[in-house]
């Protein structure tokens, strides 16, 4: 309620539209799923709304200032920004959370359709939305300079709301950060985007040292309008955090976090072994899934629920099947799915919320953990090739499913690749077949290419390809580059590191949408000896002192007949002197 | 492998001995060289100085022409008069429209003539002067009417008793006087100009110490201690000085909500905005612009947690780590209004019992302390009247307006008081710019420094020929900033890097090789020059004697 004393009639319809919402203008939720190998994915979503009028007028209430500011000085009308470490196992984890569309490549990603008629408009506004962004997240996006930003074509849609008129006026940019390393600087001014700071609700669990020794974990934040069925438009922010945590490495204390052997009395039998007994074990290690408290994963408990939730919409979640028992804290009601596969938890508004996980006995035959969802598509990159000359880039896109999956597959590559766009070839196999090659099958395969060539230290390759994939085969999608050289001060400080080439990603368009990104790649460069300028000047100089000393020396010389002129005096005093060694000798 | 450079210079030098002289007793078994042919020697000659002509003709201006850093002229001189205030004495004159509608032409001519009399006699600092004059009498008196060049305008009207009184909404003084105590015609002085002297003396008294606070502070002044000022009023001055922000035409105020837990999460500033701060800052409309944004902030812990705050603790109460109170972006300078909802309250050592709600904080901003009962969610407009009211006096404050006077007084006030400091501030950089091409002598200087300066240099004489005027802060504006502009070029800086002795570190191993023989060759040249002198004028001696 903000306008109670309204006077235009304005004023009047967004109070109205306020009161609706204003119970319903923040929500967050955290679901955690089991996943094998004794791993968990906790996912965190935390959601507010503002009214576009609010938004105008610069009123924020749950919308944070620091990033409404910016949006609106850079002219943003969607934003997405990820930061992403780690590698999502899909082998074993499944489908990625949120279908993979809450997550980036490795490093730093950054996708915004942005006001705009012209392009050197559009880069002006990315320009100052990329270094506020930078200041904001303290990362270094303003390295996200024209080399490194792309316009997708057909990979990105805008997730929001938008008037027909916004979006044709609205150009959408792509810049991407491989080398980017995500730490605990830029998760504290996530936290303080939230409303509850952390310090109440679900975010009160994320703890930077638990968060980055994660195996995979991935912050995104989304604005985008959102206009509800008759009502007034909002805008949206969304921030998502996903991690995998080893729970075992999660529970070792904080204080002794070496390795150590597990003590007998502690170790977790295999006890449908025939030889188990009491004094012979196989231990299972990782095969089972563990005990686990909340406290013990995250490090801390939940501090009370955020008040300005929604009553009634239980903030926390665990996918696991209603036959493991799990014990909540008091003061939290359990509220059963019907299809028995996960329970959510109301949250008392005040008091620690803890969750007990239990150990399920082996013997019962029950289902430990729910399944994982197999994903569309497996996806995999790799360069293939040696040398500092040459190279190539493989992709093994491997469909699993019984269906069909058409997928748009794009790249954002560095300048310093130089693709050889018609070296660009697939080959498909079928799931057990050996792999067998054939152009036609390749021009089947590739529905549409969208290639936009680099221009050497002005902008990157954008390559965006559609695929279509038949069911239950691999596709190897492959193309070969050239490396180039690069000038003196352009390699990084660590240059023999290699440079970050950003992840692939992968959108797929039917039979339903999704994202895939595969890892991104290291790339070796001929590096050169960062001592050479000064060696070259010093060689070069020496050369050039060298003939024209010389040359000056002879152009002004008299010649003269080898038995005329002088002797040197050294040469005449060397003589004398060897002239008495032998004389002392033979005395 | 050419021989070390030392080797052929002392063969060259012995052959050279040998051509001219005879040959040396000790290396008899040699054959002497045959004599050089003069042509030979000629030649030689030729090739020494034409390598010299080539190195010194194209070698060293081509080097120059590379190596060299583009200095743009600066009006160096003129840039340092300013500094030094010799260009430009800031005088601030202020009109005085005089209104006496009841007297009689002459009679009022004679009054204003005697009372600018008056005023010359009190006033003893130059750089602000009250002139008064005859407003043109009107037939119909219409009111709200203000003329923009008269910074104030004083209303005549007979009455019982002398008194002054300052109109709360215009820049008008209006004075009564007894009929019989209007000065006749010859008289020199009366009691009501005198008195009308003093009042407008009394009424400009800040003003005109915070001026000639302003003059004698910039380094340009010529005297140190400003002139007729009490240390008690200098330190006031000083305090207001540091108090205020530095001019910007555009501020951005940002209103704050915070909360130690999580209640309230709504309030009504929206309404509070436009009913107790819109009107001051309409009124402020013409010096500076204003944006606002506001925001709520939950769980937001003080730096300070104990319930009675003492001075110190006010200091550290922002909790700068936590708080999202980072300036907004955009150019304009962010003032912070922070209302935090507390029970704290702020005790004073040495008055029991009395406290406060709010403080300033310099040159950022006013934080005001709201105790608020827990369960109440949301803050109605009403609450906020008294922060909000407070957030005005502070933002007059923040923005360096005089504190005594009417408002719209204090206000015209503030803009002339601007435009003079905007004057000397930007008179300053301009020195030290100048100051700093000439004693670096390898910055460079970009062409559009060269340019800033120029503006600067035409804005700061419109602006110090108008001051007093309302043309004189645009002018002190755009000169300020252009000032600032050229001395914060970017590409200034770079050249500081690249010093001398890395280049010559880097050239040496090219320099040193060629120069030797180079310059060996010359002397040995020049010696041989000068021998082939004294043995012909011995020659020529021993001809004569013959």
């Amino acid at each position: 309620m903000r306008f109670p004393l309204s006077i235009s009639s304005l004023l009047t319809s967004s109070l109205l539209l306020s009161t609706a919402s204003a119970s319903s203008d923040y929500h967050e939720r955290l679901n955690l799923r089991p996943l094998p190998l004794s791993n968990l994915l906790a996912s965190f979503n935390f959601r507010s709304n503002t009214s576009l009028a609010d938004f105008e007028s610069q009123n924020f209430r749950l919308f944070p200032r620091s990033l409404g500011q910016i949006l609106q000085y850079a002219g943003t009308r969607e934003l997405h920004l990820r930061f992403t470490l780690g590698r999502w196992d899909a082998e074993s984890w499944g489908a990625r959370p949120w279908d993979g569309t809450r997550e980036g490549g490795t490093g730093v990603e950054l996708w915004a359709w942005l006001d705009a008629e012209t392009d050197e408009e559009a880069d002006a506004k990315w320009l100052t939305l990329t270094n506020a962004l930078s200041g904001l997240f303290c990362a270094s996006l303003n390295f996200i300079d024209e080399t490194r930003t792309i316009r997708p074509v057909v990979s990105f849609q805008a997730e929001g709301d938008h008037p027909n008129t916004t979006l044709a006026n609205a150009k959408l940019l792509h810049g991407v950060l491989p080398h980017e390393v995500v730490c605990t600087e830029n998760l504290t001014p996530f936290l303080k985007l939230l409303p509850c700071k952390g310090k109440a609700g679900i975010g009160s669990l994320l703890d930077g040292h638990k968060l980055f020794d994660a195996s995979f974990q991935s912050m995104a934040i989304d604005v985008r309008p959102v206009c509800p069925p008759g009502g007034e438009c909002l805008l949206e922010v969304e921030q998502t955090i996903d991690m995998v945590l080893d729970i075992s490495r999660s529970k070792r204390p904080r204080d002794n976090l070496i390795p150590r052997p597990i003590q007998g009395h502690e170790l977790v039998c295999d006890t449908s072994k025939s030889y188990h007994s009491d004094s012979v074990c196989f231990p299972v290690d990782h095969l089972q899934s563990q005990e686990w408290t909340l406290e013990q994963v995250f490090g801390k408990s939940i501090k009370g629920a955020c008040p300005l939730t929604e009553p009634g919409v239980p903030p926390v979640c665990v996918e696991v099947p209603h036959s493991r028992s799990i014990f909540a804290s008091e003061g939290s009601t359990e509220i059963k799915s019907r299809d028995s596969a996960s329970r959510c938890y109301d949250v008392a508004p005040e008091g620690d919320f803890n969750l007990v996980l239990t150990q399920l006995d082996a013997s019962s035959g029950d289902k430990e953990l729910v399944e994982p969802e197999q994903p569309l598509l497996y996806a995999d990159r790799s360069f293939t090739g040696y040398g500092q000359e040459h190279g190539g880039v493989q992709a093994i896109l491997t469909n699993p499913g019984d269906e069909e999956v058409e997928f748009v597959y794009m790249e954002s590559l560095p300048w310093f690749m130089r693709v050889y766009l018609h070296t660009l070839s697939t080959r498909i196999s079928a799931a057990s077949s050996i792999p067998t090659t054939s152009a036609e099958t390749s021009a089947e395969i590739i529905k549409e290419i969208y290639y936009r060539p680099a221009l050497d230290r002005e902008r990157g390759t954008q390559l965006e390809l559609l695929l279509r994939i038949p069911p239950k085969s691999t596709v190897f999608l492959t193309y070969d580059f050239e490396k180039s050289i690069l000038r003196y001060t352009e390699y990084p400080p660590d240059a023999n590191r290699g440079f970050d080439v950003a992840a692939a990603v992968i959108t797929t368009l039917s039979p339903r949408k999704m994202n895939i990104r595969t890892t991104s790649l290291l790339l070796y460069l001929p590096t050169p000896d960062f001592s050479m300028p000064y060696n070259v000047i010093i060689f070069t100089s020496t050369a050039i002192a060298l003939s024209f000393g010389g040359l000056y020396n002879i152009l002004v010389r008299q010649i003269v007949g080898a038995d005329e002129g002088f002797e040197s005096p050294v040469k005449s005093k060397l003589k004398r002197f060897l002239a008495i060694i032998p004389r002392r000798l033979a005395g | 492998m050419a021989p070390p450079p030392s080797g052929p210079t002392q063969k060259d030098t012995a052959s050279s001995a040998a051509a001219s002289e005879s040959p040396a007793p000790a290396t008899s078994a040699i054959k002497a060289p045959p004599p050089e042919t003069p042509t030979a020697i000629c030649r030689r000659s030729y090739i020494v100085l034409s390598f010299w002509l080539l190195v010194v003709f194209l070698g060293i201006p081509f080097w120059w022409k590379t190596t060299t850093i583009y200095r743009a002229d600066l009006p160096v001189d003129r840039m340092l008069e300013w500094a030094d205030g010799k260009a430009c004495r800031p005088a601030i004159p202020i009109q005085i429209a005089v209104h006496a509608d009841s007297l009689q032409e002459e009679e009022a001519n004679h009054l204003v003539r005697l009372a600018q009399h008056a005023i010359d006699d009190l006033n003893d600092f130059s750089g602000h002067h009250l002139r008064l004059q005859l407003a043109p009498r009107q037939d119909r008196p219409r009111e709200g009417e203000h003329d923009p060049k008269s910074a104030l305008s004083i209303h005549l009207k007979p009455g019982d008793a002398t008194t002054a009184a300052l109109d709360p909404y215009r820049a008008a003084l209006d004075i009564t006087y007894p009929l019989n105590s209007v000065p006749p015609l010859h008289s020199a002085s009366s009691m009501l100009t005198t008195y009308i002297a003093t009042e407008l003396r009394s009424t400009f008294a800040e003003e005109q110490a915070i001026v000639s606070y302003l003059l004698s502070a910039s380094p340009s002044s010529p005297t140190s201690k400003p002139a007729g000022l009490s240390p008690a009023v200098v330190e006031a001055l000083e305090k207001r000085a540091t108090r205020a922000l530095r001019y910007a035409p555009t501020y951005h105020l940002t209103f704050s909500l915070f909360t130690d837990g999580p209640t309230p999460t709504t309030w009504d500033i929206d309404t509070a905005i436009n009913e107790y701060m819109k009107p001051l800052l309409d009124v402020l409309g013409p010096i500076h612009n204003f944006t606002i944004d506001t925001q709520v902030q939950l769980y937001a812990t003080p730096g300070v947690q104990s319930q009675t705050l003492t001075m110190d603790d006010l200091a550290s109460f922002i909790n700068a780590a936590e708080w999202p109170l980072s300036p907004s972006i955009g150019g304009a300078p962010t003032i912070n209004f922070l209302t935090f909802i507390g029970n704290q309250t702020i005790g004073f050592p040495d008055s029991e019992g009395q406290t406060s709600q709010s403080w300033m904080i310099p040159q950022w901003g006013t934080v005001y302390l709201l105790s608020q009962p827990d369960t109440n969610n949301h803050v109605p407009k009403d609450a906020l009247r008294q922060p909000m009211l407070t957030f005005g006096g502070h933002l007059l404050t923040l923005l360096g307006t005089p504190q005594s006077g009417s408002l719209p007084l204090r206000l015209s006030s503030l803009s002339r008081i601007r435009s003079a400091d905007l004057l000397l501030r930007a008179s300053d950089t301009l020195g030290s710019l100048a100051r700093l091409s000439r004693s670096l002598s390898s910055i460079a200087i970009p062409r559009n420094v060269a340019d800033g300066v120029a503006k600067s240099l035409q804005h700061l004489e419109e602006a110090c020929a108008s001051l007093g005027g309302s043309e004189a802060l645009y002018h002190a504006r755009i000169a300020e900033e252009e000032a600032e502009r050229a001395f914060f070029e970017k590409s200034m800086v770079g050249q500081l890097y690249f010093p001398d002795e890395h280049k010559i570190a880097v050239y040496l191993p090219l320099l040193g090789p060629v120069t030797v023989p180079l310059v060996m060759g010359a002397i040995k040249e020049i010696k041989r020059l000068l021998q082939a002198r004294k043995q012909r004028a011995q020659e020529a001696k021993e001809k004569k004697s013959q």
